[in-house]
C-alpha cells in the first residue's frame, strides 16, 4: 500500500471512532427531545373552559366567581349550536322516511362528535365516567375533535396495491340545504369563545391523583410510589452492600472461598432482570409471604437484591481508592484495625460509596420488570407509609407500560405517558447527574 | 529507683492481661465472621435465585416433557389442553440478540478505541458522560419511545428511512474500500506512471461501480413496505443502544490494560496509529473485548420493557428467517407479558412454563458471566506475563 492510502485509512479509521460516539450522542438526543419537548406539555398548555371547571369540580380549585362569568360567556355562543340541534330534530320529523333514516345516521355522528368537543349537550343523561362529562380540556385536542366534527373521514381502497388511503369529506356539504347547514361555519368561527383557551400552568399534574384513569389530574401516586420502592430498595441494599465491600477489601484472603464469592456477586450483576422478578414472587410472596400478594416490601426487597452488587462494586471501587498513606498513618498511630477502617477509611471514601448508592438508587427507581409480578398496580390511589408493608402501589415505570400498551384509550392520553416518562427520565438523569457531580469533586480533591 | 517505678508502670499499661487478650480475639472473630456473613449474603441469594427459580420450572418439565418445548413453535398456553412449543418465542431472542449485536460490537468497540486511544483527555471527559446517560436512560423509557416514536415512524416512512440508513452508513465504507482495493490491485507494477495511471482509471471504474450499487440497492430499499412498526428490527436498534455502554466501558477497560510499550513498539516500527491498533493493540486486547460482547450481549438478552412493548408479541418464526421488519416475541417478553394471567393457575403447566423460561434465561446468563470472567482473568494474566 502507498503512503497516501495509509494515511486515508488511518483518518478514516479516526472518523469511524468518532462518528460512533457522535451517533450515540445523537441517538442520546433523537430519544431524550421528544420526551422533554411532549413531556412539558403535561404541565403547560393551551387549556380550555372544560379544565378549569374539571379543578373546581374534582379538586375545588380555581376563582369559582371568574369561572362562573367564563361559563355564562361560553353558554351564550353554546346556546346557539344547541338551538340548531333542536331546530333540525324538528326538520327531521317532517321528513320523507328514507331521507330521515338517511339524516338520522349522519346526525348521530355529528352529535356524538359534538359531546367529545363540548361535553354532554343539554338533555343528554349525565355520564358515569368523568371523561365524558367534560368537553376537551386541552386546545389542541380540542382543534382536532373540530375537525373530526367538520369533516368527515373516508378510506379510499379502491388501489388494492397500496394501502388503503383516509380522506375527508366536508360535512357542511352532506346537510346541504337543511337547517343544520349554518352550524358548521358558526362552529368553526365561535369555538374559542364557546371553549375560550388561555395559557395553563398545571402544577396539579405532579402533586394531584389521577382522575377516571389517567384521563385527568396528576400523577403523584405513581411519583411517590416509586419514590417508596426506590427508597425501600436502598434501606435494605446500601448497608449490607457497604458492609460487605468492607469485608471484600479489608479482610477477604484470596483463595477459592474468595473467588467463589466475587463469582456469585457478578453472577447476581448478570441476572436479567425479569427473572429477578420471578424471584421475588416465588420466593418472597409465595415462600417468604412477606405479604398476602403484591406489595411494596417485596418489591422493594427484589429491587434491592437487583442494586446489591453495583452498590458492593462501587464502594469497593471507593475503599481502594482511598490512598495507603490514609491507612498507614492510622495503624501507626496505634488505632485497631477496625478502628481505622470506622474512622479513617469509610469517611475518606463517603462520597465514592454514596455516588454508587445515587446511581443504584436511580437505577432502583426505573427498573419495571422486577416490581411488575411484586409491587406494582397499574390503578390506585397514593398509599400512606404505614401501608407499605401490606399493599402494593402504583410506579411510573410499571405505568408508562401500562399506559401506553395496555390502556383502553391510549391514544388519547398520549400527554399523560409523556409527562410520566419526563418524570421518571428527569428524577433518574437527575440523580446521575449528582453523581457525576460528585465524582468530579471527589477526583479533584483526591488531587489535590 | 524512682525511674524504675515508672518505667514499670509505663510497661503495665502495654502489657495486655491473657484474659483480655483472648477477650479482643473472640471479639475480632465473631465480628469478622458477621462481616463474612454479610458478604456471603451475595452467594446465598444466587443459590436462592436458582432453587427457587428451579423449584418452579422443574415441574413444567415433568409434566411435559423436553421435546415439545425445545422443538415446536406452537405457543397455545390459553388453550386446554395448552400448547407449550417455545421454538419460536427463543428464535424471536436470539433474534433480537443478534440483531442488536451487530448493531452496537461495531460502534461500541469504536467508540471504546476512540476514548482510549484517540481522544485526548479533554474531549473524552465530555465524551463519557453520554454513554452514562445512555446507560441511566430506564428500559421503559426506552420501550415507550420505540413504541410511540420509532414503531410509527417505521410504519410511515419505512422504506426512505432504510434507504437513508443505506445511503448514510454503507457509502463511506465503500469509498473506503475502492480507494484500497484499487490500491492494492496496482501495488505489483513497479513504472510509477503506468501504476498511477491505472490507478486512477482502476478509481474511476469501481467508484462508478459502487455509486451504481448504492444507487440500485437504494431504491430497491425505497420500496420496501413495513407493515407493522413493532418488529423486530425496531427492537435490535433500541436494545442496540442499550447494550452499547456495557460494550464501551468493558472494552475501554480492556484496551486500557494493554501497555503503552506495547503501542510505543508499533509506532517505532513506523506503523500509522490505525495499524497500531488493528494489528497490535487490538489483538493483544481482544479476550477483553470479547468478555464485553458478551456482557453486552447479555443486557440485549435479558431485557424485557423494549422487546415487551415494541416487538409486537407475535410468536412465530418470520419468513424468511432472516425476516427483521416481522413483529417477532422473546422469552423475557413472554415471561412479563403470561405471568399475570398465569399466576392464579398455580400450579399448572402454563404457571411453571414461564419458570422454565426464566431457568433457561438464568443458565444462559450464569454460563456467560463465568465465560467472561474467565476471559477477563487468563488477559490479565497473560498481559503481566509480558
Amino acid at each position: 500500500m502507498n503512503i497516501g492510502t495509509r494515511k486515508i485509512l488511518d483518518r478514516s479509521f479516526t472518523a469511524v471512532g468518532i462518528g460512533s460516539i457522535i451517533v450515540m450522542a445523537i441517538a442520546l438526543m433523537i430519544v431524550v427531545v421528544p420526551i422533554v419537548s411532549n413531556g412539558i406539555g403535561a404541565v403547560f398548555f393551551t387549556g380550555t373552559i372544560e379544565h378549569r371547571k374539571l379543578l373546581r369540580d374534582e379538586f375545588k380549585r380555581g376563582n369559582s366567581e371568574n369561572l362562573d362569568s367564563e361559563v355564562a360567556s361560553s353558554e351564550r355562543y353554546r346556546a346557539k349550536v344547541y338551538d340548531m340541534l333542536t331546530g333540525f330534530e324538528a326538520e327531521l320529523e317532517t321528513m320523507a322516511p328514507e331521507k330521515k333514516t338517511q339524516y338520522k345516521g349522519k346526525y348521530s355522528q355529528v352529535r356524538t362528535a359534538l359531546q367529545a368537543l363540548l361535553g354532554p349537550l343539554p338533555g343528554d343523561q349525565m355520564p358515569m365516567l368523568t371523561r365524558f362529562k367534560y368537553g376537551q380540556t386541552r386546545w389542541e385536542k380540542a382543534e382536532e375533535k373540530l375537525h373530526d366534527l367538520l369533516y368527515e373521514s373516508k378510506w379510499d381502497n379502491s388501489n388494492t396495491e397500496v394501502m388503503s388511503r383516509e380522506y375527508f369529506v366536508s360535512r357542511a356539504k352532506s346537510f346541504e340545504g337543511t337547517s343544520l347547514a349554518p352550524l358548521f361555519p358558526y362552529l368553526s368561527h365561535n369555538v374559542e369563545k364557546m371553549l375560550l383557551p388561555e395559557f395553563t400552568v398545571y402544577w396539579g399534574f405532579i402533586t394531584d391523583s389521577s382522575v377516571d384513569s389517567h384521563f385527568f389530574g396528576g400523577i403523584w401516586p405513581e411519583i411517590q410510589g416509586t419514590f417508596f420502592l426506590a427508597m425501600g430498595a436502598m434501606l435494605f441494599a446500601f448497608p449490607l452492600g457497604v458492609v460487605a465491600a468492607v469485608y471484600f477489601t479489608e479482610y477477604a484472603k484470596p483463595g477459592f472461598l474468595n473467588s467463589m464469592l466475587r463469582s456469585a456477586n457478578s453472577t447476581l450483576a448478570g441476572v436479567p432482570s425479569i427473572v429477578f422478578g420471578m424471584f421475588g414472587l416465588a420466593f418472597f410472596i409465595n415462600t417468604l409471604k412477606v405479604s398476602p400478594s403484591k406489595s411494596v416490601i417485596a418489591g422493594a426487597l427484589t429491587l434491592a437484591i437487583m442494586i446489591l452488587p453495583t452498590i458492593i462494586r462501587a464502594a469497593e471501587e471507593a475503599i481502594l481508592a482511598v490512598p495507603k498513606t490514609y491507612r498507614e498513618a492510622s495503624l501507626s498511630l496505634g488505632s485497631t484495625k477496625w478502628n481505622t477502617i470506622a474512622t479513617v477509611i469509610l469517611p475518606a471514601a463517603l462520597p465514592g460509596i454514596l455516588t454508587g448508592g445515587v446511581i443504584s438508587l436511580g437505577r432502583a427507581a426505573g427498573e419495571t420488570a422486577p416490581i411488575i409480578f411484586t409491587a406494582a398496580v397499574s390503578v390506585g390511589s397514593a398509599i400512606g407509609l404505614a401501608d407499605v408493608l401490606s399493599s402494593p402501589t402504583p410506579a411510573l415505570s410499571w405505568n408508562i407500560y401500562n399506559l401506553a400498551s395496555e390502556h383502553e384509550a391510549a391514544a388519547q392520553i398520549r400527554h399523560v405517558q409523556y409527562g410520566m416518562v419526563l418524570a421518571l427520565v428527569s428524577i433518574v438523569l437527575l440523580l446521575n447527574l449528582s453523581a457525576i457531580v460528585l465524582r468530579a469533586r471527589i477526583s479533584k480533591k483526591l488531587k489535590g | 529507683m524512682a525511674e524504675e517505678k515508672v518505667e514499670s508502670n509505663r510497661t503495665n499499661a502495654f502489657v495486655v492481661s491473657a484474659r483480655k487478650r483472648t477477650i479482643q480475639n473472640v471479639v475480632k472473630r465473631a465480628g469478622e465472621s458477621v462481616l463474612f456473613a454479610i458478604a456471603s449474603f451475595v452467594a446465598v441469594i444466587v443459590l436462592f435465585i436458582f432453587y427457587f427459580v428451579a423449584r418452579d420450572a422443574i415441574p413444567f418439565f415433568q409434566i411435559r416433557g423436553f421435546t415439545e418445548f425445545f422443538t415446536s413453535s406452537n405457543w397455545y398456553p390459553a388453550d386446554d389442553p395448552g400448547q407449550f412449543g417455545a421454538l419460536a418465542i427463543m428464535y424471536g431472542s436470539l433474534m433480537v440478540t443478534i440483531g442488536s449485536a451487530m448493531i452496537a460490537v461495531p460502534m461500541g468497540v469504536a467508540a471504546a478505541i476512540c476514548l482510549s486511544d484517540i481522544l485526548p483527555f479533554s474531549i473524552r471527559q465530555y465524551a463519557k458522560p453520554i454513554i452514562e446517560m445512555l446507560a441511566a436512560i430506564p428500559s421503559v423509557a426506552f420501550g415507550f419511545f420505540a413504541l410511540v416514536v420509532l414503531a410509527p415512524l417505521m410504519q410511515d416512512k419505512g422504506g426512505p428511512m432504510l434507504m437513508w440508513a443505506w445511503w448514510i452508513l454503507v457509502s463511506p465504507f465503500l469509498l473506503l474500500a475502492v480507494i484500497v482495493v484499487s490500491d492494492l490491485l496496482t501495488a505489483a507494477i513497479k513504472d510509477e506512471k503506468r501504476r498511477q495511471q491505472l490507478h486512477i482509471l482502476l478509481l474511476i471504474v469501481f467508484g462508478l461501480f459502487s455509486v451504481l450499487l448504492l444507487y440500485k440497492v437504494g431504491t430497491v430499499l425505497y420500496g420496501v413496505q413495513i407493515l407493522t412498526g413493532t418488529n423486530a428490527l425496531n427492537v435490535s436498534i433500541i436494545l442496540s443502544f442499550m447494550a452499547l455502554p456495557t460494550i464501551v466501558s468493558v472494552s475501554e477497560d480492556a484496551l486500557q490494560a494493554v501497555g503503552r510499550d506495547l503501542r510505543e513498539g508499533s509506532y517505532a516500527l513506523g506503523a500509522t496509529r490505525a495499524e497500531t491498533i488493528i494489528k497490535t493493540v487490538l489483538p493483544a486486547a481482544s479476550s477483553g473485548i470479547l468478555a464485553a460482547v458478551i456482557l453486552g450481549i447479555m443486557r440485549a438478552l435479558g431485557e424485557t420493557m423494549v422487546v415487551w412493548m415494541a416487538s409486537g408479541n407475535s410468536s412465530h418464526i418470520p419468513e424468511p428467517w432472516f425476516n427483521y421488519l416481522e413483529a417477532i416475541r422473546t422469552l423475557t417478553a413472554t415471561i412479563a407479558g403470561d405471568m399475570g394471567e398465569a399466576d392464579q393457575v398455580t400450579g399448572s403447566a402454563r404457571f411453571h412454563v414461564l419458570f422454565a423460561m426464566g431457568l433457561l434465561l438464568l443458565l444462559i446468563s450464569f454460563i456467560s458471566n463465568l465465560v467472561s470472567e474467565r476471559i477477563v482473568i487468563r488477559q490479565r494474566k497473560i498481559l503481566s506475563g509480558q
